[in-house]
């Protein structure tokens, strides 16, 4: 075929690619252009190109900060502990919806776990808040009206980690269970059937059909996840953490609004920036080539 | 075959590339040559009459009345009317979101040629940097030349606030009133107990713990003796109180000034002044929440609902038209909240921060081609009654003159209340009402308040103003100060939470940690420089 009828053929493919790629080369590599910030003692009125160099002087400034240590600790432990237990979470549920067979009660549980999160951060911190409160929380009025000791759910660090780490179970966990779903009509029904007949339980179906079936997806998310594991979202740690648990809730990006936008100290939130990302990518070779070796799936 | 397809791939391929490098060659031409022509084109307009835009930036806090802009509205017609079109500019509001101003204003300044030639901010640190970067108009001559009464309404003493080193490069807002606040109390509560008012430290402790342990207020247990936050109006009165004596040398030198207040991390008794919060934490009498309320929302909920007996606040925020004291009511008819003086220092004085003289530093970018203009328009805003009828409306519509002072009508029309809507933000040369003295500012403050609270408004004021500390003025912009105020604000609110949450054998511990951490994240820095500056201008 000819590269002319090939291209009249085909034309309008690479067409639909311009947009997506347009859409890359600006918003993403474009501003890499910007990253060059964390290598000059950025001025405001000069511009990126008119600012000094000053080569690794903020990085040796940053990893001199003892709260960068402290956020980066912290950001890997609330991502650590979120994955051991928000990252099973959705895969419960999704199997236990899966063997449901009455199928109203299965769309309604779904839709009320969905729910939670199309609720903004914002306003979960506020439910926590009259919720979890030590003064006036509704938990805490019920303990304390049955005359227990109020516990400190968001005031001490050790309670502060479980309210944390429970709160991001409800609001995601239900609609983590979509992709578990999608994956798990893609199972032929027929392996259940075979599988009864020979005698098989609820659980043994489970062990040996439902989570096989699954393996790649579970592998794929856990990959994506521990890609993410140095990156992390600004609004979960900053609406639900507070002064008191500062130890425990400061994380690079709480550190980076910190420093970098509230302060106007852009070099040093691009330098936080910059390590997080090549650490980040560190992370996802590391756990592709892993789960390449071990199991055979990989993204890359 | 499969060699041709191979080769068709390989030509198509760098073809792509070709096509999307020409396309993003396109975008970043098409950009750049956007930016090009806006300021050129601006700059050739200025000199030979011709109509010239000013662009001034304005808060926009979300409370636009419908049928009206932030960008449109009575006052903006109205400036372009009486300013602009005498003068032939046209006048053009940028909206800044209040709650982002730092975030907003750094990207705008950042932007170079879609900065507006006004600008300002409440934070020194900002205005520190701007000026330190040489982003900004040196100010000086322009007052000079373009704007006698601008500099005359404002003073000396509030200009000296607008220097960087010595040049201006900022004109800061006049202060119309530098009290900040008053404590208050629940009257019906004494009475209940058949307590005097108190009207030390001492006294307070004793009233607080009979709050605690009768519940006068008949809470069912919910008592909050002393409502706190970890918001400045709650405790600073309290925390300043422990403050010792000071000689002008401490006061330099151990004070820190982090954004546009003074901090007493430094001075000898604060230890004591949290000590003494940690008591109060600790028996119950203060919310063991204080420290999640950044936002005071649930200050006001429990004051509101009757479950506070005492707090500190500033003077006049309980009055509002449905604010919380008409909600306390609504609640409990019988509530009557009385302000006091009580916290007493060493000598016996109510000592209280207060506010510095100027309000915000407004500024003119240096990229700015309408200095000028901008000068102008503040100079329009000084003179004849321009101030005056942005702050108070038109007369008989939303107010009415007695002895000189304006009162606010009682029932003023609906088009009356929305054009007033963004008085207080267009109002930029000044921060509150001025009327030449200020007595009378805050005669006229108290006016603007529902009559049945004017009385409590005059005490509450009173009270603000008794004895209060001024901020030490270091004449000379302290680097490290604008470096690290941000994070050290955050460290010192969390001293207090960690010290006050600690139990009291563990205080001591907790407090030297925690202000340990403090001084290495840049207090230390602040007092070397603040030390250094000190023997500099005195040796």
């Amino acid at each position: 075929m000819s590269f002319k009828s090939y291209f009249t053929r085909y034309w309008q493919l690479y067409a639909l690619v311009v947009l997506p790629l347009a859409y890359f080369l600006i918003f993403r590599y474009g501003p890499m252009y910007g990253i060059q910030i964390a290598f000059k003692d950025f001025n405001f009125f000069q511009g990126i190109l008119g600012s000094q160099w000053i080569g690794f002087d903020a990085f040796r400034e940053v990893f001199g900060m003892r709260d960068f240590y402290l956020a980066l600790r912290n950001t890997l432990m609330l991502n650590f502990l979120d994955l051991l237990v928000s990252f099973p979470a959705p895969l419960i549920l999704a199997i236990l919806l899966y063997e449901m067979k009455i199928v109203w009660f299965k769309r309604l549980s779904q839709t009320v776990l969905y729910i939670p999160h199309f609720i903004s951060w914002v306003i979960i911190g506020g439910i926590v808040y009259q919720v979890f409160g030590t003064q006036s929380g509704m938990i805490n009025n019920l303990i304390t009206s049955i005359g227990f000791e109020a516990i400190p759910f968001l005031t001490s660090k050790n309670e502060w980690l479980v309210t944390y780490l429970l709160v991001g179970v409800w609001q995601s966990a239900g609609w983590g269970t979509i992709i578990y779903l999608a994956a798990l009509t893609g199972i032929n029904k027929e392996l259940f059937e075979a599988a009864s007949i020979d005698g098989a339980g609820r659980l043994k179906r489970i062990w040996h059909i439902t989570l096989p079936g699954l393996k790649s997806t579970i592998v794929i998310l856990l990959i994506i996840n521990l890609g993410n594991m140095i990156s992390i979202g600004f609004d979960r740690p900053y609406v639900i953490g507070n002064l008191a648990v500062r130890e425990y809730s400061d994380v690079l990006s709480t550190f980076v609004y910190r420093v970098g936008l509230q302060s106007g100290q852009y070099t040093m939130a691009t330098v936080v920036g910059l390590f997080q990302a090549v650490v980040g990518m560190i992370f996802v070779l590391g756990a592709n080539y892993t789960s390449k070796k071990l199991t055979d799936e990989s993204i890359l | 075959m499969n060699r041709q397809h191979t080769h068709n791939k390989r030509r198509m391929s760098s073809k792509a590339l070709v096509s999307a490098v020409v396309l993003s060659t396109l975008f970043v031409s098409a950009c750049s040559s956007n930016n090009g022509q806006s300021n050129p084109g601006g700059a050739a307009e200025g000199g030979n009459g011709e109509r010239v835009t000013l662009k001034i930036e304005v808060f926009d806090r979300g409370n636009t009345p419908t049928g009206m802009t932030i960008q449109d509205n009575y006052m903006t017609r109205y400036v372009q009317e009486s300013f602009g079109d005498p003068n032939n500019i046209d006048v053009e509001f940028v909206p800044v979101p209040r709650s982002e101003e730092i975030e907003k204003l750094n990207v705008l300044m950042s932007s170079g040629s879609n900065v507006p030639d006004i600008v300002f901010t409440y934070d020194p640190n900002t205005f520190n940097r701007y000026a330190s970067q040489g982003g900004l108009t040196d100010v000086g001559p322009l007052l000079d030349e373009h704007a006698p009464n601008l500099k005359a309404f404002l003073g000396d003493d509030v200009l000296e606030y607008g220097k960087f080193e010595g040049t201006q490069f900022s004109i800061p807002a006049k202060r119309s009133n530098t009290g900040k606040y008053s404590s208050f109390i629940r009257q019906d509560w004494l009475d209940a107990l058949g307590m005097p008012v108190p009207t030390t430290t001492d006294e307070l402790y004793e009233t607080l713990k009979a709050f605690k342990e009768q519940d006068p207020g008949q809470t069912g247990g919910q008592v909050i003796p002393f409502g706190m936050t970890i918001a400045s109006a709650q405790y600073e009165t309290m925390l300043w109180s422990f403050i010792e004596p000071l000689s002008d040398e401490e006061r330099f030198t151990l004070t820190q000034q982090l954004g546009s207040n003074d901090y007493p991390t430094l001075l000898p008794g604060f230890k004591e002044g949290l000590a003494f919060m940690n008591k109060l934490y600790n028996e119950g009498l203060i919310s063991k929440d204080f420290g999640l309320d950044e936002d005071k929302k649930k200050f006001y909920e429990d004051i509101s609902s009757g479950k506070t007996g005492f707090f500190s606040e500033d003077d006049v925020n309980l009055y509002y038209e449905n604010g919380t004291y008409d909600i306390l009511k609504a609640n409990e008819a019988n509530a009557n909240v009385l302000p006091i003086d009580v916290f007493t220092n060493s000598e016996g004085k109510y000592v209280k921060p207060k506010y510095a003289p100027n309000g915000m530093y407004i500024m003119i970018p240096k990229s700015s081609q309408r200095s000028v203009e901008a000068m102008k328009y503040l100079e329009w805003m000084a003179s004849d009654d321009h101030l005056f009828h942005i702050q108070n409306g038109v007369e008989g519509e939303n107010f009415t003159l007695e002895d000189g002072i304006p009162v606010a009508l009682e029932n003023p029309s609906q088009e009356a209340i929305d054009r007033m809507f963004i008085s207080g933000d267009m109002a930029i040369i000044s921060n509150g009402k001025q009327l030449g003295s200020e007595e009378d500012n805050m005669k006229a403050r108290k006016l603007q308040f529902p009559t049945r609270y004017q009385e409590d408004v005059a005490l509450a004021q009173e009270i603000a103003n008794r004895d209060t500390v001024e901020m030490v003025v270091t004449g000379r912009p302290i680097e490290a100060q604008t470096k690290y105020a941000t994070t050290l604000q955050d460290k010192f609110n969390e001293l207090i939470v960690k010290s006050t949450m600690a139990s009291p054998d563990q205080f001591d511990t907790v407090f030297e940690n925690m202000l340990n951490d403090y001084m290495t994240n840049g207090g230390q820095a602040i007092l070397d420089e603040r030390t250094q500056l000190y023997a500099e201008l005195n040796g």
